[in-house]
């Protein structure tokens, strides 16, 4: 938002046409707004500028009770269209009318108020980024438990693998494969950090219940 | 039965705790108002004011000689151009108000006073039958409408009108 650079003629023309159906900056009551746009302006607009003119003289009107309207004065970006620029140097600068504002290190307070800007946004981005825990990364694996023979209890065998508890380890769904002469194989999902489990403690684990488990191989092994 | 219900909303907007009583006379529909102590007040102008006075806003009726005779004006506009008035009529109306609006905020000064109120009421039947490119012709028209009608506590019995905001005319075309 902003109304380009309001003291040249193309700024104000952009305030003249933003004011064309509207009585004040913001709002349907003069405040801090209108007297931060009023503050930004060296003179009464043209007579072309009707609108602008119009909003002028009444905002004139009440110079001295400029303290007391509502609202806080924000900066110039902050009202008018959307999608323009506020290019206006700060006020109290003895600029020429027709001075380009794109051009760079062209004015000093210009540029103050650029940094403080960029150093709030990197303050903030800091502060988001220190938040926000640094991403873990994670693995999604999908193990398959062999049992013995057919007739080793899947449910206890499941029972087992789920107890194992580690930090860092989540499990998932499971489901029984059929592998052939009746003897299925526990499909089991886990999702892991992996900076705290890897697949060679998993089966360690895991191959220590003996009694149930033959074996386990990693299925599948995929990043999140 | 228009001027009644204006009555009745200016009422509420001035603040007055208890409903006046009214009648109207005539086949113009002229409102009277009934006072208890004081003879009957006739006319939308005149009750207007005395209700203005009653509530004891007197602001709203302007502050200098010269800003007093404006509200008057304004008044006096509404009813005797805006109120019964042709079709025909309605262009030059919006016309008058339109470049008269174009360097102001109000109707009458610097402030909000009874000829905004008044006037608002008075053409709401005509903005609201309004196509959106006479909205646009009429700009200055339609954005003191606009601001009156979200002034608080003013719009009782009206319906809001809507006013575009995207413009289908960029600014030249006056």
């Amino acid at each position: 938002m902003g109304f380009g650079d309001l003291k040249t003629p193309g700024g104000l023309k952009v305030l003249n046409d933003f004011l064309a159906d509207k009585s004040y900056i913001e709002g349907w009551v003069p405040s801090q707004a209108d007297v931060a746009v009023f503050d930004a302006i060296s003179s009464a607009p043209s007579t072309d500028l009707c609108h602008a003119l119009r909003w002028y003289n009444h905002i004139k009107s009440f110079q001295n009770k400029k303290g007391s309207l509502p609202g806080v004065k924000k900066p110039l970006g902050q009202y008018g269209p959307a999608g323009v620029e506020d290019k206006t140097a700060a006020a109290g600068d003895s600029k020429d009318d027709d001075d380009d504002m794109d051009l760079f290190g062209s004015d000093e307070e210009e540029d103050a108020e650029a940094e403080k800007l960029k150093e709030e946004r990197i303050a903030a981005y800091a502060a988001k980024k220190s938040k926000k825990p640094t991403l873990i990364a994670k693995s999604s694996i999908l193990l398959d438990v062999k049992p013995w023979d057919d007739e080793t209890d899947m449910a206890k065998l499941e029972e087992c693998v789920r107890s194992i508890s580690m930090d860092g380890l989540l499990w998932g769904q499971s489901k029984l494969v059929p592998v052939g002469y009746g003897i299925k194989k526990l499909q089991i999902g886990c999702v892991v950090e992996d900076d705290k489990v890897g697949t060679d403690q998993l089966e360690e684990q895991i191959t220590a219940f003996e009694d149930y488990v033959q074996s386990m191989d990693v299925a599948a092994f995929n990043k999140i | 039965m228009m001027a009644l219900r204006e009555l009745s909303s200016l009422e509420k907007a001035l603040g007055l705790k208890k409903p006046n009583k009214y009648s109207t006379q005539g086949d113009k529909k002229v409102p009277v108002l009934h006072s208890s102590n004081g003879p009957a007040l006739v006319g939308l102008v005149t009750i207007s004011t005395h209700l203005v006075r009653e509530a004891k806003l007197p602001k709203l009726l302007g502050g200098s000689a010269e800003h007093k005779a404006l509200v008057q004006q304004w008044m006096e506009y509404r009813l005797t151009k805006v109120d019964g008035c042709h079709k025909e009529d309605i262009k030059t109306i919006l016309k008058d108000l339109n470049s008269y609006l174009e360097d102001k905020v109000y109707l009458a000064g610097n402030q909000f006073t009874l000829a905004d109120t008044l006037m608002y009421y008075g053409i709401h039947h005509i903005i609201v039958g309004l196509a959106v490119q006479e909205k646009e012709k009429h700009m200055n028209v339609t954005r003191w409408f606009d601001h009156i009608q979200h002034y608080p506590s003013v719009r009782h019995h009206l319906p809001p009108v809507v006013v575009l905001r995207n413009r289908v005319y960029t600014s030249g075309y006056h």
